[in-house]
């Protein structure tokens, strides 16, 4: 280990110092206030490492990789993370029970996502996956008391296990034929069968290798729950406490998508034309079902469910059209990346304000006469849920709309028709269930009992979010700039 | 100059802070906000104008590019010369003037702040639309004094009638938008870039002079400026914009927001002159404008809607001299006009604040005594639209005529309506002073008004008189004029036209020694008379071609048919949502069973089995 290494893994070091002090810290005296506190620190001590390395491409062991764009990642994810903070702590600190390990989840859950974002290797790739399932299965179940989390819990636990399985099953299938975990190898026998290790013909080692990236895409489906991979979404966003639902929708799903986009670029999958039809029905799927599901949804969160089924859909767009682009399957990133940061900063307003509902309700799930009137109660934070909204239905202004723009304009440039038209009809659907949400916020404030007046952490940190999209959908040329340079 | 872009930010930031603070300020912090910004815009764009005269070499300030897809990178970007300088100074000078008025005229009205906040905002948006460098900006700018137009004809929103008025301002307006916007279009598939300068230059490599393609774009953005301008067939609009405050009829409906079609036009003359055709049919909407315009003026009897006339029609005279080729002349024209219009509207908007909002003007007289100070404001400023010899007026419309003249075939054609138009100018602007000042007092002025609305139409009597001395740094953007000055006769009729029309106005409304009363009620032109009253019944037309017939194809498909294919849409999406639901059934066996066809399903097809 050279220092370089070191200083290429020091967000990640930050983050494990920080969980081990919170551990002692936990054991030695339970304070709420300090735990935050502490994770806080632990975070912008992180972001202080990351913003340190932006410039840094550095291959640390065969595991990771430290290049600009996992680092831009990360800084997205610890910087949601260090806002589901704020938002927690709104969320715990009138609960009954002891809620300190909370913080430490939320930790361990955040650095398993730097760990899939940095991962160049199969093995990193488990490893980080597992490290934020396991800590999100127990934050999902925290309100134990709760039936419904704990059903959520389980429900999450079983379904994402088999999905598991299906993935080592697929990482073993290609380890078989390849002889190689890492990501540049893992296709090198689907191009020329004949150098695969082991007995087999050719053929066989070829069906083989398909069998194994079958396998992969449908765990990973089920990671960013692309339909039919999709039903557990709703149930169990539903049953976490609000903000864990955040940390779902926004980092958990971002981390696996940025690993993804990783995977799918180095090791080439783009060539396949095979993998690509099937990316491009689970995408159209995916549109179509998330959009239909969250038609009449009455409840937020499973709305917000479904609508991030429909977002993944949209995101799997440029995955499918890079490889008709540029022979490298390169022009995915700019796209993706951009898209997939404004997804998570639109997501993270409106979850942080169903967290911010139910804090003050004291109630799990916020419906949609909960926010009846908001627009008269609290107009401020009205208005940061209808940019996010708006920016989620893809209306100008907003960075939703670029980052549509942008897949859809690469749509356009690789000719991929069928998609775009159903990327235009789910949008179309998406319109009105979002509209209907903010319709909802300017009717009679007196049908709904829900005040609403979050701590000034959860405030700053929803408008700093709503402005940060209102800037990208304004002014997206420094982002774009960003990500053109780095890729 | 490198604060150039401050200009346009301060009246900015002072509109963010007066939205933003929502009336909550006390009126004299509104006010010296609201007045203040546009003060500290001015002396910036004075400071810029002292620099860019010692070295008038032009300018651009590239602030950030806003999007950059492929080779469209359309940037945030301003372009300083000696057009721009004339346009800033016009719109924050008058601007100030009308700005500083306000401060008295709005004092009682409950919205002091939100007015201030709508005026700010159309300051920095009207220096954004003559400081951009490219057309998209131009259009941000365009769009921005739009609605700032809109918000400002239905201030008073109690009224429906005033929200009538606005949406009309704003829906005949977006008609001219639209094909402007389809034009910029046009544009950027032709010539990928919306840069002016880049515009023209392209243009004149790729096309012809009088090609189809340069024809249709000119034709197409021209629509925006006649919307924008009130010209022929777009300007209903404007006289019943003036049902907003008079101040801002004053800045927006006369002094700058509707001399932007003349801006637009002169900023891209080099791309218009790609189109002859165009050209032509500019010279040709100005004349008839300015006749139709003037024959109504004639017959008005409000205040204000015989000043919206009279604007229409000397917009008329800078479309006259836009379409002949005489850039500089019609730039000329926008900045006396804006002195002598700006002047005229507030001493109308004296008078009326005076007379406890009286608007008819044969309701009033005699107000030489009562009204001094606004009584010499309206003579100076109806000597200068008139343009009796000597007034800035004067000097202005003498070179857009002389110019018509001297263009070949059309031009004495042009000229004589040109005439025409200036006779009958003169004979309604005194018209007005006459029935106004003179006569019998019938409504009695009930204050006088103060300091604040006093010094601002003192400054313009000043600069309606000597605003013709100015000598604008033009000579580097348009090319020169080659015509000389036309011979004798021409050269004094067009210099002493408007005295005749005085003189007409004199013997029929205040000597009174020609009685027409009895020619005039005779039933045929009585009916004429309502026929120019009523704007050459252009209104009634528009209903009857366009609103009516609009209006019933909405009520015929609004019961069935169109909407059947819509609701089956609906329907469906109803449907498929409903038998989709069933499937979240919450039930854990089902998740897996599906989790498990899924990955067969896959695993199947990726190996080619299925």
């Amino acid at each position: 280990m050279t220092g370089t290494d070191f200083l290429a893994l020091s967000p990640i070091i930050a983050l494990a110092v920080g969980a081990s002090v919170l551990l002692l810290q936990i054991a030695f005296l339970r304070n709420l206030k300090l735990t935050t506190g502490i994770t806080v620190v632990t975070f912008l001590a992180c972001l202080f490492f990351l913003f340190y390395i932006t410039k840094l491409n550095h291959q640390t062991t065969p595991l990771l990789l430290v290049d600009p764009l996992s680092t831009f990642f990360s800084i997205v994810f610890v910087l949601c993370a260090c806002i589901t903070t704020f938002i927690s702590y709104e969320y715990l600190k009138n609960r009954p029970g002891r809620n300190d390990e909370f913080f430490l989840l939320v930790v361990l859950a955040t650095m398993g996502s730097i760990v899939l974002t940095y991962a160049t290797h199969l093995a990193s790739f488990i490893l980080g996956l597992e490290l934020m399932g396991i800590a999100l299965y127990g934050l999902i179940a925290y309100p134990h008391q709760d039936d419904m989390s704990l059903e959520a819990a389980i429900k999450y636990l079983v379904l994402s296990g088999a999905s598991s399985a299906a993935l080592l099953f697929g990482f073993a299938l290609l380890y078989a034929i390849t002889g190689s975990l890492f990501f540049p190898d893992l296709l090198s026998g689907l191009a020329s069968p004949e150098v695969a290790v082991g007995p087999q013909s050719p053929f066989w080692a070829r069906q083989l290798i398909l069998l194994g990236s079958a396998l992969i895409l449908a765990g990973i489906s089920f990671k960013l729950s692309l339909a039919p991979f999709h039903m557990w979404t709703p149930d169990v966003y539903e049953g976490s406490p609000a903000p864990i639902t955040g940390f779902l929708a926004t980092i958990s799903k971002g981390a696996v998508f940025a690993a993804t986009l990783r995977l799918y670029v180095i090791g080439e999958f783009h060539n396949f034309p095979t993998i690509v039809t099937g990316l491009t029905i689970l995408s159209i799927i995916s549109i179509l079902v998330g959009n239909l599901l969250a038609l009449r949804q009455e409840n937020i969160k499973r709305l917000l469910a479904y609508s991030s089924i429909a977002h993944f859909g949209y995101l799997l767009i440029a995955l499918i059209a890079a490889g008709t682009l540029t022979p490298n399957g390169i022009s995915a990133i700019e796209p993706s990346a951009y898209y997939l940061a404004g997804y998570i900063f639109t997501t993270l307003i409106a979850t942080g304000l169903i967290a911010a509902i139910s804090s003050s309700n004291n109630e799990e799930n916020a419906n949609l006469s909960d926010i009846a009137g908001l627009f008269w109660k609290n107009p401020l934070l009205a208005l940061c849920l209808s940019v996010s909204l708006l920016s989620l239905a893809g209306i100008p202004l907003t960075a939703g709309f670029i980052g549509k723009l942008y897949i859809f304009q690469m749509g356009v440039e690789a000719g991929a028709w069928l998609l775009l038209s159903i990327l235009i009809i789910g949008s179309g659907i998406g319109i009105y269930y979002y509209l209907r949400l903010i319709f909802s916020m300017t009717t009679d404030p007196s049908s709904s009992r829900s005040t609403l007046a979050p701590a000034l952490p959860v405030t700053v940190s929803l408008i700093t979010l709503t402005i940060l999209v209102l800037y990208l959908g304004i002014y997206p040329q420094p982002l774009m700039e960003y990500l053109l340079w780095n890729t | 100059m490198e604060n150039l872009p401050l200009v346009p930010l301060i009246p900015f930031v002072s509109a963010a802070l007066l939205i933003a603070t929502a009336g909550r300020l006390p009126k004299m912090v509104v006010g010296l906000l609201g007045a203040g910004s546009i003060a500290a815009a001015g002396l910036l764009v004075l400071n810029i104008g002292i620099e860019f005269l010692r070295d008038p070499t032009p300018m651009s300030i590239h602030l950030w590019t806003w999007i950059s897809i492929n080779e469209f990178k359309p940037a945030f970007a301003f372009y300083l010369d000696g057009l721009a300088l004339v346009m800033m100074s016009v719109i924050t000078g008058v601007g100030f003037l009308i700005h500083l008025y306000s401060t008295e005229f709005m004092q009682d009205d409950a919205s002091f702040s939100r007015y201030f906040a709508y005026m700010n905002l159309f300051v920095s948006a009207m220096l954004i639309l003559v400081l951009a460098d490219n057309l998209l900006l131009m259009f941000l700018g365009w769009e921005g004094v739009g609605i700032c137009s809109y918000l400002l004809v239905g201030f008073w929103y109690q009224d429906p009638a005033n929200g009538a008025a606005a949406r009309k301002a704003f829906i005949v307006t977006r008609i001219g938008d639209t094909s402007m916007a389809l034009g910029l279009f046009l544009l950027v598939a032709e010539l990928g870039t919306l840069n002016i300068l880049e515009v023209a230059e392209i243009a004149k490599e790729r096309w012809e002079v009088g090609a189809t393609i340069p024809t249709i774009a000119c034709a197409l953005i021209l629509g925006g400026g006649l919307g924008k301008s009130a010209q022929l067939p777009l300007q209903t609009w404007l006289p019943d914009a003036m049902a907003g405050p008079t101040p801002c009829s004053a800045l927006i409906h006369a002094a700058t927001m509707v001399t932007a079609g003349v801006y637009l036009v002169a900023r891209n003359h080099e791309l218009f002159m790609m189109s002859p055709l165009v050209m032509s049919a500019i010279s040709i909407i100005g004349v008839a404008t300015l006749l139709l315009a003037a024959f109504t003026a004639l017959n008005q009897h409000d205040l204000k809607k015989i000043l919206a006339y009279s604007t229409i029609s000397q917009i008329g005279y800078m479309f006259l001299a836009l379409g002949v080729g005489a850039y500089s002349a019609a730039i000329f024209h926008l900045m006396t006009h804006a002195f002598f219009k700006a002047l005229l509207f507030l001493g109308a908007g004296a008078v009326i604040h005076c007379l406890h909002h009286e608007h008819d003007i044969f309701k009033m007289g005699g107000l030489r005594k009562k009204l001094p100070v606004v009584f010499w404001s309206f003579l100076i400023g109806s000597s200068a639209l008139a343009a009796l010899p000597f007034t800035s007026g004067w000097y202005s419309k003498d070179e857009i005529l002389l110019a018509t003249w001297s263009v070949p075939t059309l031009g004495p054609w042009l000229w004589a309506g040109g005439i025409a138009g200036a006779v009958l100018t003169a004979i309604y602007s005194f018209r007005l002073v006459f029935v106004v000042f003179w006569g019998e007092a019938k409504t009695i002025p009930d204050k006088q008004p103060g300091l604040r609305m006093s010094a601002p139409l003192i400054i313009l009597c000043v600069f309606s008189i000597v605003g013709g001395l100015i000598n604008m740094p033009l000579e580097q953007v348009f090319p020169s004029q080659t015509n000389a000055h036309a011979a004798g006769p021409v050269a004094w009729i067009t210099m002493t036209i408007a005295i005749v029309g005085v003189l007409v106005s004199y013997l029929l409304y205040l000597r009174q020694q020609i009685n027409v009363e009895p020619i005039l009620n005779k039933p045929a032109l009585k009916k004429l008379r309502y026929f120019w009253y009523s704007g050459w019944a252009m209104d009634a037309l528009y209903d009857r071609l366009l609103v009516r017939p609009y209006k019933l194809t909405a009520s015929l498909l609004k019961t069935e048919l169109i909407d059947r294919f819509y609701n089956l849409i609906v329907e469906s999406s109803v449907a498929s949502h409903r038998a989709l639901s069933i499937t979240q059934n919450g039930k854990l066996r089902t998740y897996a069973i599906n989790l498990v066809v899924g990955i067969a399903l896959l695993a199947a097809f990726l190996t080619g089995i299925v």
